[in-house]
C-alpha cells in the first residue's frame, strides 16, 4: 500500500507542478465569475443563472482536465522514459497503474474543490442561500470525470495522447448522448437497434451524471429546484467507482502485457 | 542456481514484431551467463549486440521470447528480489521536477525504506555522489553527468546486494568515467556485486573481474579477463634514432613508421628481436623504446565481432 501511495503522492505533485492544468483551472475559474457577471444581466434569474453556467463551466473543464490528464498518464513515463527506472523498484506493475490512477483523481478532486468554492462563493456574492443541490451536483460531475478519465486510462496504455484524446472524447460525447441514440434506434429498429443496444453495454451512460432536467422517478429534477435524493447518489457512485475500477483493471491487464522497449 | 550465483541468463531470446508487417526482428539470440555474488561483471558488446535488451529482460521491463533469468535466486521480477537490487537505465531519464533530494526519497519510499533511515540514507548519498550543492536544485537543470551520479544514488536507496547499471559512462568526461569507476571498485569492497553494459573497453579492463561478450544477439565469450586475453606475442614495437650507418635490413613483415627523426617498427613475432636490436647497435643506432604487443581487450572484441556466428556450444570460456 506504501509503494501505490508513493506513486500516488509522486503523481499528484506532478501534477501540481505542471503549468498547463493551471491555465485550465484559470479558464475554468474565468467562466464562473464570468457567470456572475451575465447573471447582473438577468433580473431576478441571477442565482439560478450563475449556477447553471457555473456548472456547466466546471463540467466541461473538468472533462478537458480529466482526458489531458488521463491521456498523459502512463504515456509520459513511456515517452521520457522514467518508467525504466520505476518498473525495476519493488513494486508490481498494477501498483504503479493504481498509483498512477489515485494520484489522478486526489488531483481532481482537489480541481473540483477549488472550482466548486469558487462558484459558491459567487453565488454567496449573489445573497443566494446555502443549499445541498449545487454539491451534489459537484460530486456528480466529479463521478463523471472520474470515469472519463479511467476511459482515458485505458486508452493511454496502448496508444499515443492524442489518439487517446479523440477515443476519451468520442466516448463522452456518446456516453452523454445514449438516451437519445437508444431513442433513435427504437425508431429505426433492425441491426440498428441491436448496435446502439449493444454499444450501451461497453459506453458509460454519462447522462446519470448530468441528471438536471431528466426525470428521476416520477418528478423531474432541476438543481435549482427538487434535486436527487441520497438513494440516487448512492446508486450513481456504485456505478461510477465501478465502471472506472473495471476500466482500471483492463488498463493494467494491457500495461502487464507491454515491453517497455 | 548455486548461492555463489547472484543473477544469471539462461538461453534468453527476444523477437520483436515492429511495423505494420509485424516483421520479425531478433534482438536477442541467444544469451547466457551467471554473475558470481562480490565480483564486477562486464557486459560487452558493439552497439545494437543486444545488451540493453538483454538487461530489460532481467530487469522485468520486456519478457522474454524464451530462456529464463534468475536475480538473487529468484524469478525476474519477484519484489523480494528487487528490493535487494539497484538498477540504473541507460542514459538517465527521471522525473525532471523533483529535486535530487526528493527523488531519492521516492526511490526510497518505493524500496520500503522508512522515514528517518530513508533521510539518513538520502543525504548520505548526495553526499557520496557529489551533488550536495544541487540538492534542491530541479533535475531539468542537471548536466548529464550530474544525472547520471543521480541515477546511481537512487539505485542506492534499498541498500541493494546487486547493482545493475546499463552504459554507466556514456557520454561522460574523463572524470566523470573515472568517478564512476572507482564507486564501482568502492561498491565492490563493500561486498556487493556490480553489473554493467559498456563498449568502453578501457573502462572494464581496469575494474572488471569477469565480462561476457554479446555481438548481434548472441554471447561469444564469458570469463576472466586472463581466460580471455591471450599471453600471446603479437608484435614489438621499437622506437629508434638510426645512427650514421643508417639502419639494418628490417625483418620480413616489418611495418615502418616515421615520427619526426625516430622511426617506429612493428617486427613481426616470429623475428628474433635481440639479435635486431645487436644489429641496430652496431649501427650505433640509438634505441627510444622496445614494447611488446600481447592482445588486448580490444583485439578480442573486434575479433569476436567480425567472427562469424557461433552457436551457443561454441561459446568460449
Amino acid at each position: 500500500m506504501n509503494r501505490i501511495f508513493a506513486i500516488a503522492h509522486n503523481t499528484f505533485r506532478e501534477a501540481v507542478r505542471n503549468k498547463i492544468l493551471y491555465s485550465l483551472l484559470f479558464f475554468a475559474v474565468v467562466l464562473i465569475v464570468s457567470a456572475l457577471a451575465l447573471g447582473e444581466l438577468t433580473l431576478g434569474e441571477q442565482v439560478r443563472l450563475t449556477r447553471d453556467l457555473g456548472l456547466y463551466g466546471i463540467d466541461i473543464f473538468g472533462v478537458l482536465i480529466a482526458i489531458f490528464l488521463g491521456v498523459n498518464l502512463l504515456y509520459k513515463e513511456l515517452s521520457l522514459k522514467t518508467i525504466y527506472t520505476i518498473l525495476p523498484k519493488p513494486l508490481y506493475r498494477f501498483e504503479f497503474v493504481a498509483g498512477k490512477w489515485i494520484g489522478m483523481l486526489v488531483t481532481l478532486a482537489i480541481q473540483f474543490a477549488v472550482m466548486g468554492a469558487v462558484l459558491y462563493f459567487a453565488l454567496f456574492l449573489q445573497d443566494a442561500d446555502f443549499e445541498l443541490q449545487t454539491a451534489k451536483a459537484l460530486f456528480l460531475l466529479y463521478l463523471n470525470v472520474m470515469v472519463i478519465t479511467s476511459i482515458a486510462l485505458v486508452f493511454s496504455s496502448f496508444s499515443s495522447p492524442f489518439l487517446s484524446g479523440i477515443f476519451a472524447l468520442g466516448v463522452f460525447v456518446v456516453g452523454r448522448s445514449i438516451s437519445d441514440l437508444q431513442m433513435i434506434g427504437n425508431r429505426a429498429g433492425g441491426m440498428t437497434k441491436s448496435l446502439i443496444q449493444a454499444s450501451t453495454y461497453v459506453i458509460p451512460n454519462l447522462n446519470v451524471f448530468f441528471p438536471s432536467g431528466t426525470i428521476v422517478g416520477a418528478e423531474r429534477v432541476t438543481v435549482n429546484g427538487q434535486f436527487v435524493n441520497s438513494a440516487y447518489l448512492v446508486d450513481a457512485t456504485i456505478y461510477g467507482v465501478g465502471y472506472s475500477l473495471i476500466a482500471l483493471f483492463v488498463a493494467i491487464v494491457i500495461f502487464n502485457r507491454r515491453d517497455f522497449v | 542456481m548455486s548461492s555463489d550465483v547472484v543473477l544469471s541468463a539462461e538461453q534468453l531470446k527476444k523477437t520483436f514484431r515492429i511495423g505494420f508487417l509485424r516483421k520479425r526482428v531478433e534482438a536477442v539470440k541467444d544469451v547466457s551467463f551467471r554473475v558470481h555474488r562480490g565480483e564486477i561483471f562486464g557486459f560487452l558488446g558493439p552497439n545494437g549486440a543486444g545488451k540493453t535488451t538483454t538487461m530489460k529482460m532481467l530487469m522485468g521491463l520486456i519478457y522474454p521470447t524464451s530462456g529464463r533469468g534468475e536475480v538473487l535466486g529468484r524469478k525476474v521480477g519477484d519484489v523480494d528480489a528487487k528490493r535487494r537490487m539497484g538498477y540504473l537505465p541507460e542514459t538517465p531519464y527521471f522525473y525532471e521536477y523533483l529535486s535530487v533530494e526528493e527523488f531519492l526519497d521516492f526511490a526510497g519510499s518505493l524500496s520500503g525504506v522508512k522515514g528517518p533511515e530513508r533521510r539518513k540514507r538520502r543525504d548520505a548519498l548526495i553526499s557520496r555522489v557529489g551533488l550536495d550543492h544541487a540538492r534542491g536544485r530541479p533535475l531539468r537543470k542537471y548536466s548529464k553527468g550530474m544525472l547520471q551520479r543521480a541515477g546511481i544514488a537512487q539505485s542506492l536507496m534499498g541498500d541493494p546486494e546487486l547493482v545493475v547499471l546499463d552504459e554507466p559512462m556514456t557520454g561522460l568526461d574523463p572524470i566523470g568515467r573515472k568517478e564512476i569507476r572507482d564507486l564501482m571498485l568502492e561498491l565492490r569492497r563493500e561486498g556487493r556485486t556490480v553489473f554493467f553494459s559498456t563498449h568502453i573497453l578501457h573502462d572494464v579492463e581496469l575494474t572488471c573481474d569477469r565480462v561476457a561478450i554479446v555481438v548481434a544477439g548472441r554471447l561469444r565469450s564469458e570469463g576472466t579477463l586472463g581466460q580471455l586475453l591471450s599471453a600471446r606475442l603479437l608484435s614489438t614495437s621499437v622506437v629508434l634514432i638510426p645512427g650514421p650507418e643508417g639502419l639494418p635490413d628490417l625483418p620480413a613483415g616489418t611495418i615502418r613508421m616515421e615520427n619526426g627523426g625516430q622511426l617506429e617498427l612493428q617486427i613481426p613475432a616470429t623475428v628474433d628481436v635481440n639479435q635486431f636490436l645487436g644489429a641496430a647497435l652496431s649501427r650505433q643506432c640509438s634505441v627510444v623504446s622496445v614494447v611488446p604487443r600481447r592482445e588486448s581487450l580490444e583485439d578480442v572484441f573486434v575479433r569476436e565481432a567480425q567472427a562469424p556466428v557461433a552457436t551457443a556450444s561454441e561459446v568460449k570460456t
